[in-house]
């Protein structure tokens, strides 16, 4: 083989869904050659994790997708591959946590990927065993997969690419859902991967901020779907957002005391009180699987509380997986579902979370940050005093957010309340008035913003970075 | 001991049960089935371990279906002339028919048994590889069932999960219970359409992991035939054959 | 047979046999209760639930195989649910399944319309009921109650499992989910017609 066989060649290559007019992906032509850090990079639906998908050949087979153009997968045309067969060398972590297993645990999900591979017996034990401890997942061996928070779940599922020893990483937003530390380590630790191994990584990602120099080339899609850039890459800024006023009003309008729940007779989350005044933004922060969507589920009733009280005047819910919310088959109808808001504030909304193009699709054929916006917007059209959000960062570019934070201090503005689970401490630190901070399913307490961005020894026992702007004012002042 | 009937191979153990329902299913007397059904408890009590009360819970409807059998083949069976043993209004109940009877309703109750035996000793993952490693079950439909089969808890939450999140956007319950039964498509559809999301995310992870639906050379938890296999076979065939003989013999 | 299938039919096959693995084992235990009290007929006017997944498999899936697949499948799941009557219900599984994939096989796996449904749920329903026959023990039972008991399976096999089978696929179809199966490139297609 000579040494400069692209892994990837893409020549004039187009892609649509088989109900669409248009195409998604245009012609995107580009070589990916062995041992690039290449990050592709867009508006949030604009066809990135797609073409992922045509990269490790689960389309257009398993869409009925149409496809012109040339896609070569180490210089073999990618129609010559059987189902399966390309992804003995081709890994991939999904960006949908709950969408990429399919063994009941950890244990078994690594075994049989070994499986696939035809590895011998022998070898099986030892490999499971490395990969466990190279990922700090040891202690997860036998645990339920389904069972796990969304962050574990990320990191298993890429406990299960490494274990392959892939020649090449396909990764679809891997830290979206990881705490910020844990987000670090893992940069440092694919880091030191590609240059033990010599990996190919080829991934998407929003948030580049965080990445710092990691990847050598960067290929931007633009919204059409055509490709914008393809440079060598430069590190980024973090996301700006203006600060927020507070609107606090004096009256309660969320008061919780001594919740708790377990599941299956476990312990998820001991005995917690706190309150929310009306018009409140608080963010709740804290380790992967230290319980944060399990308080959003008890506050809004999905789990059942084993212990306590929620007094609140009526609680609005955007669940990490928001699929379970669509009840229709269209986004606009998805939308007006609750029949609170008037046509025109519908309109508004749409507009401003970038769904209008989008209004007559099935709410379940479109890309991860689309649903997530769905959901908010169905939610902020709802008009419910309380709104729970659990992640609605992930997954969202720059516009997004920014879009999303001058949604949230409108509404906060004309009373409403807030509690955001997130892990981007640069969104939080824009919109929180307070921070709660939660670890092994205990509250740990409420902070003022501020506050907590001084005391880094809380931080860091809580898996937390303090946000870059933060860091870089109190730089200034030093 | 104890442990004897859980550690049997589970295709072995699928071949030994079908096969004696087979066999027996060709006798209508009342004992092949009795001295069977005996013998199956016997085998429960001494190579098993169990939970009798769990048991005993899901073996009373059996016996309820047995009840009803007796009682319909005493008024429906074919005629049979013969002696009259016993007269109830105007209906004459025959020697052979009382036989034919319980004959059927020992079947229904040794069948039960016999299949809590199986469902309680195996454990469904092991049943589903043995069949895939001994009986050569397609890995695409072995594996197929096992996604199926992770998700069984995963449904049952999703089934509240669901409900939960219609009412929270405001979905109104139907008060009257015949309503709220029509209105279970409600939540069926979700559940179903649900499935066919699973399933496509499912398929897509394992083609991921470089599944491609050829059988394996190397298993991790291989399943395995041995001895007690074989002398466990040869137990269950002892215990066909004494309660086909006494069966003949008996009546 | 299963080289032309994709990896996700299987699975949404399996799946489906998991929610109707879990409907069957209702019945099962509800009708056993009933059957004490009127006897075996109980299970006859309730039978049709049993063929209803093979129907809509089919429907989605359109492959030879779909039918005997699912149902089997689902025999199985009920069996893994630990619970389950077992080993016999995996046999009766298949059988039934065989029924429904005859009826479809005869139409040269071309025609899903509501009648092929409905033979697809009586054809189910004469095999289930050649093999309860020897398996429970019919023979023993006056003729003329048996031929009660066939009528009314094959009945409820055609309303239920095929009538019903046609309404949730019909409904499932209109949720969008099922694009990328043949069901949903069919529709299409007439449309285009
Ligand atoms: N199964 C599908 N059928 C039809 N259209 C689809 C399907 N999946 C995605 N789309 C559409 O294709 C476009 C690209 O989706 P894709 O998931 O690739 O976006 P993305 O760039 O990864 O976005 P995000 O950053 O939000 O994850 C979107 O506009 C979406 O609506
Ligand atoms: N149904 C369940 N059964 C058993 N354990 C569960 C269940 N749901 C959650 N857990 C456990 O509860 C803990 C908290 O989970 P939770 O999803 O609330 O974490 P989280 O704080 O939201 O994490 P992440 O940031 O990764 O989303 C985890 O250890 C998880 O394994
Ligand atoms: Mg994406
Ligand atoms: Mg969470």
């Amino acid at each position: 083989m000579p040494v400069h066989e692209p892994v990837f060649s893409l020549k004039n290559t187009h892609f649509r869904f088989p109900d669409d007019q248009e195409n998604i992906l245009k012609d995107l032509t580009f070589d990916i050659f062995p041992g690039e850090r290449a990050v592709i990079s867009g508006p949030s639906g604009c066809g990135k994790s797609t073409l992922l998908y045509l990269l490790n050949r689960l389309y257009p087979l398993n869409c009925d997708g149409i496809l012109s153009g040339s896609i070569r997968l180490f210089g073999k045309r990618a129609e010559d591959y059987a189902p399966g067969e390309i992804n003995h060398r081709v890994a991939t972590v999904f960006q949908d946590p709950d969408s990429q297993f399919c063994m009941p645990t950890v244990e078994a999900e690594l075994a049989f990927t070994l499986e696939n591979l035809h590895v011998p017996f022998k070898e099986m034990e030892s490999r499971i065993t490395d990969v466990l401890s190279l990922t700090g997942l040891t202690p997860l061996r036998h645990a339920v997969i389904q069972s796990l928070s969304g962050g574990m779940k990320q990191r298993v599922a890429t406990a299960c690419a490494l274990i392959m020893k892939p020649e090449v990483l396909l990764l679809d937003e891997p830290i979206s859902h990881l705490d910020p530390l844990t987000a670090k380590q893992f940069i440092a630790w694919l880091d030191g991967l590609q240059k033990q191994f010599g990996l190919t990584i080829v991934a998407v990602e929003h948030r580049l901020d965080l990445w710092e120099s990691f990847f050598g080339r960067d290929i931007q899609l633009d919204a059409d779907g055509h490709i914008l850039a393809d440079q060598r890459f430069a590190p980024r800024a973090s996301v700006k957002f203006p600060k927020r006023k507070t609107a606090l009003q004096t009256d309660r309008s969320l008061q919780v005391s001594g919740l708790c729940t377990s599941v299956n007779g476990k312990s998820l989350l001991h005995p917690l009180s706190f309150s929310l005044q009306r018009g409140e933004v608080t963010v709740v922060a804290g380790p992967n699987g230290s319980g944060k969507s399990t308080l959003l589920k008890t506050l809004c009733g999905i789990y059942k509380s084993s212990g306590g009280t929620v007094e609140s005047d009526g609680i609005g819910y955007v669940p990490q997986s928001p699929e379970y919310l669509f009840l229709t088959q269209r986004i606009k109808d998805e939308i007006a579902y609750s029949g609170s808001s008037s046509p025109k504030e519908i309109q508004d909304l749409m507009e401003r979370l970038r769904l209008t193009d989008i209004q007559n699709a099935h709410p379940f054929a479109v890309s991860h940050g689309q649903k997530r916006r769905v959901a908010i917007a169905a939610m902020l059209a709802d008009k419910r005093q309380v709104l729970l959000m659990d992640e609605p960062t992930s997954g969202q570019d720059a516009a997004a957010l920014q879009a999303l934070a001058q949604l949230i201090a409108e509404r906060a503005n004309e009373g409403i309340s807030f509690l955001i689970v997130t892990h981007d401490m640069e969104f939080a630190a824009a919109v929180a008035d307070f921070v709660l901070l939660i670890k092994d399913g205990s509250l740990t307490g409420k902070f003022v913003c501020e506050e907590l961005w001084a005391n880094e020894e809380l931080l860091a026992s809580h898996h937390l970075l303090a946000p870059k702007g933060v860091k870089l004012r109190a730089e200034s002042f030093a | 001991m104890r442990n004897l009937l859980h550690d049997m191979n589970p295709s072995v153990k699928f071949i030994a049960v079908a096969l004696s329902m087979m066999t027996i299913a060709f006798f209508f007397n009342p004992w092949t089935p009795l001295i069977f059904w005996m013998g199956v408890l016997l085998f429960q009590v001494f190579l098993s371990r169990l939970n009798w009360k769990v048991w005993a819970l899901f073996m009373l409807p059996f016996t309820i279906g047995a009840f009803g059998y007796l009682w319909t083949t005493l008024l429906f069976g074919t005629e049979t002339g013969g002696q009259i043993i016993w007269s109830f209004a105007g209906l004459d109940i025959t020697a052979e028919q009382l036989e034919t009877a319980l004959s059927l309703s020992f079947r229904v109750l040794a069948f039960s048994t016999l299949s809590l035996m199986f469902a309680f000793t195996t454990d469904p993952v092991k049943f589903i590889m043995s069949l895939m490693q001994q009986l050569k079950l397609s890995p695409k439909l072995a594996y197929g069932i096992m996604v199926g089969y992770q998700f069984l808890p995963v449904m049952k939450d999703e089934f509240t999960q669901i409900q939960q999140a219609q009412r929270l956007r405001g979905a109104v319950e139907e008060k009257n219970a015949l309503k709220r039964l029509l209105d279970m498509r409600r939540v069926l559809i979700p559940m179903l359409a649900g499935a066919v999301r699973k399933a496509e995310r499912s398929a897509f992870a394992m083609e991921a992991r470089g599944f491609t639906g050829e059988a394996r050379t190397d298993y991790y938890q291989p399943i395995r035939i041995g001895r007690i296999d074989f002398w466990m076979s040869a137990l269950f065939v002892l215990l066909l054959a004494a309660s086909c003989l006494g069966g003949i013999w008996l009546s | 047979m299963l080289k032309s299938w994709k990896l996700k039919e299987v699975v949404l096959m399996s799946l489906f046999a998991i929610v109707f693995g879990i409907v069957y084992l209702l019945f099962v235990h509800l009708s056993n209760i009933w059957a004490g009290i009127i006897g075996p007929i109980a299970y006859e006017w309730l039978f049709g639930i049993w063929f209803i997944v093979s129907i809509i498999c089919m429907n989605i899936i359109r492959k030879p195989g779909a039918a005997v697949l699912s149902e089997s499948m689902a025999a199985a799941i009920e069996v893994l649910l630990g619970n389950a009557v077992g080993p016999r219900l995996l046999l009766s599984g298949i059988v039934q399944g065989l029924g429904a994939e005859a009826a479809f096989a005869v139409t040269g796996y071309k025609h899903f319309n509501l009648a092929v449904f409905m033979l697809a749920g009586a054809g189910s329903a004469v095999f289930s009921f050649v093999y309860g026959y020897f398996i429970s023990g019919y023979a023993a039972l006056d003729p003329s109650f048996v031929a009660l008991m066939f009528t009314l399976r094959v009945l409820s096999g055609m309303i239920i499992a095929g009538i019903g089978g046609k309404y949730i696929s019909d409904g499932l179809l209109a949720t969008g989910s099922l694009r990328g199966y043949a069901i949903a490139r069919a529709e299409k297609g007439d449309a285009g017609a």
